[in-house]
């Protein structure tokens, strides 16, 4: 097996079990609105190893089934998602993505930015949209990044990330 | 490709409902088909842990009330006998599951594991144990996706239990997380409303069948153009914290103010009733037995005579002691259970028995 084809088959583990996360463990553990999202964890460390064309595919497509789950204003996650894709792999070219605390830093940006997006393409009022923004968001961008970190560090071999500052 | 994602999400933001509807129905009955049975799985593992902990609860509170059943079942059956109440919810429902999502919009809009294969359609009132949780936004197949009362667009029209007030129900613009509440607006000047009233549903519009718990007045918000106020409201479910709900399936409902005992909501008027032991909250495929009809919102929505003084002003024999209302000790009239008059569930559905909580997924559409 020649090392294209391996780190293939490494990236489809990985997101099959981020998939197996988000869908079949966090219902059962965590507090909805809160519960770490591995679907956009793994789209951002997926941008930040590709180009800013596949980043914003990859979420576009994430954001799509976002969408069709959870359609709040169809569209929205669609968008937020697009563009988290496209800024996170452009962040690859500012700092130093084998990093594990760049990439959960990644994470939690990329979250609260994502919702940032999605509150305001769905049309959330002011008073709504400032304290989501404000408390929850950062709380689920934290959780996510720390749940972020842990899966970095189970799978350092593959993602090939440093652990030092 | 950037260009070209963004421009399709931005198309797909603006596209009418009809055509992202049919494209997310047509994602989560093909390509999401398998996310969504992982999550249903999910929760139904999370929920089962959940039920044996009712279960176990129910089975407590069960010995507790058996010991003083006798005495129940007698008062029941005076007052049922007084107040004329013998028939419950007539309206089919399907129970369904909600899948939540790790989404900031999540309490606005849910996912429900219910379709138009279970009856499920649009429009269909959504109702939980303590009251309204919205309506059926659409429905797919399998899944349908429901608008909650958080959500900015949703409005219900609405009045007092004591029948003092109408107007519409809609969500709060500010408040939010456990802080979220609604406002009942367009409350006439003249017609005030002390703070702890029930609002119901009104079944004005066709929508919301009568009688359905909104919420609970706390005070006023403010008043607009000084000819109406408008209320604060305690909502009486959260959307974001229930997991299984009942959706009413039946069309041109009238009423089903019957299924929601007012004592239930308003605790503090029945200081005469003897304390009802507390079972855990029941809801699953909703034929459970419910608790002993006391006094109900009739049909307008009002609370019928329950314990009205006769003409010397006292208090109807009510609640006498066990001794004056002893059960007969000869051949028992075999009491019908509590919702005896309601329709028979389909064969799907669970038999009424006494076992408070059928497995998820039972449906009685």
């Amino acid at each position: 097996m020649n090392g294209s084809r391996t780190a293939r088959v490494h990236l489809a583990i990985i997101f099959g079990t981020l998939i197996l996360l988000h869908f079949y463990v966090r219902p059962r553990l965590f507090d909805t609105r809160l519960a770490p999202d591995f679907l956009l964890f793994g789209l951002v460390v997926f941008a930040m190893r590709s180009g800013p064309g596949a980043g914003a595919l990859a979420g576009f497509l994430v954001g799509l089934a976002t969408d069709a789950l959870s359609p709040a204003k169809f569209g929205a996650a669609t968008l937020a998602d697009t563009i988290v894709g496209y800024a996170a792999a452009w962040g690859r070219a500012v700092f130093f993505a084998d990093n594990v605390l760049v990439n959960a830093g990644f994470v939690a940006v990329g979250l609260w930015l994502r919702d940032l997006i999605l509150l305001m393409a769905s049309g959330t009022p002011q008073g709504q949209l400032l304290v989501e923004l404000g408390v929850y968001s950062p709380l689920q961008a934290i959780i996510t990044a720390a749940a972020g970190g842990l899966v970095l560090l189970a799978f350092r071999q593959w993602f090939a990330v440093r652990l030092d500052g | 490709m950037f260009v070209g994602c963004l421009i399709l999400a931005i198309a797909a933001l603006f596209s009418p409902e009809r055509i992202t509807g049919g494209l997310a129905n047509g994602l989560r009955q093909t390509i999401l088909a398998p996310l969504v049975w992982l999550q249903e799985e999910a929760e139904l593992g999370r929920g089962s842990r959940a039920r044996l902990r009712e279960l176990l609860a129910e089975r407590d509170s069960a010995a507790y009330a058996a010991q003083v059943l006798p005495s129940l079942t007698a008062e029941n059956e005076r007052l049922r006998n007084l107040l004329g109440l013998s028939h419950r919810l007539r309206t089919p429902y399907v129970a369904a599951e909600v899948l939540h999502q790790a989404q900031v919009t999540d309490a606005r809009m849910l996912l429900l594991n219910v379709g138009t294969a279970q009856g499920v359609a649009g429009f269909d009132p959504i109702v939980a144990p303590d009251g309204l949780i919205g309506v059926i936004w659409n429905a797919s197949r399998t899944s349908s996706v429901a608008m909650t009362w958080a959500h900015p667009e949703f409005r219900v029209s609405a009045f007092t239990a004591n029948g003092s007030a109408f107007g519409i129900v809609a969500a709060s613009t500010s408040g939010v997380g456990s802080d979220a509440y609604l406002e009942f607006r367009g409350v006439p000047y003249r017609d005030s409303v002390v703070p702890g009233t029930v609002v119901l549903s009104s079944g004005l519009g066709g929508v919301y069948p009568k009688g359905i718990p909104i919420g609970t007045v706390v005070g006023v918000i403010r008043e607009e153009a000084g000819w109406a106020r408008v209320y604060r409201v305690r909502p009486a479910a959260n959307p974001g914290s229930t997991a299984h709900v009942l959706v009413l399936t039946g069309r041109r409902v009238g009423s089903i103010a019957d299924a929601y005992p007012v004592d239930t909501l308003e605790p503090a008027a029945r200081p005469d009733s003897a304390p009802l032991p507390k079972l855990a909250p029941t809801l699953g495929g909703g034929n459970e037995p419910k608790a002993p009809a006391r006094a109900r919102v009739d049909s307008a929505g009002k609370v019928p005579a329950r314990a009205k003084p006769d003409s010397m002003g006292k208090p109807p024999a009510r609640a006498k002691p066990d001794s004056a209302v002893k059960p007969k000790p000869k051949p028992k009239p075999k009491l019908p259970p509590a919702d005896s008059a309601r329709p028979a569930p389909p064969p799907a559905a669970p038999a009424p028995t006494p076992a408070p909580k059928p497995a998820l997924g039972d449906s009685n559409p």
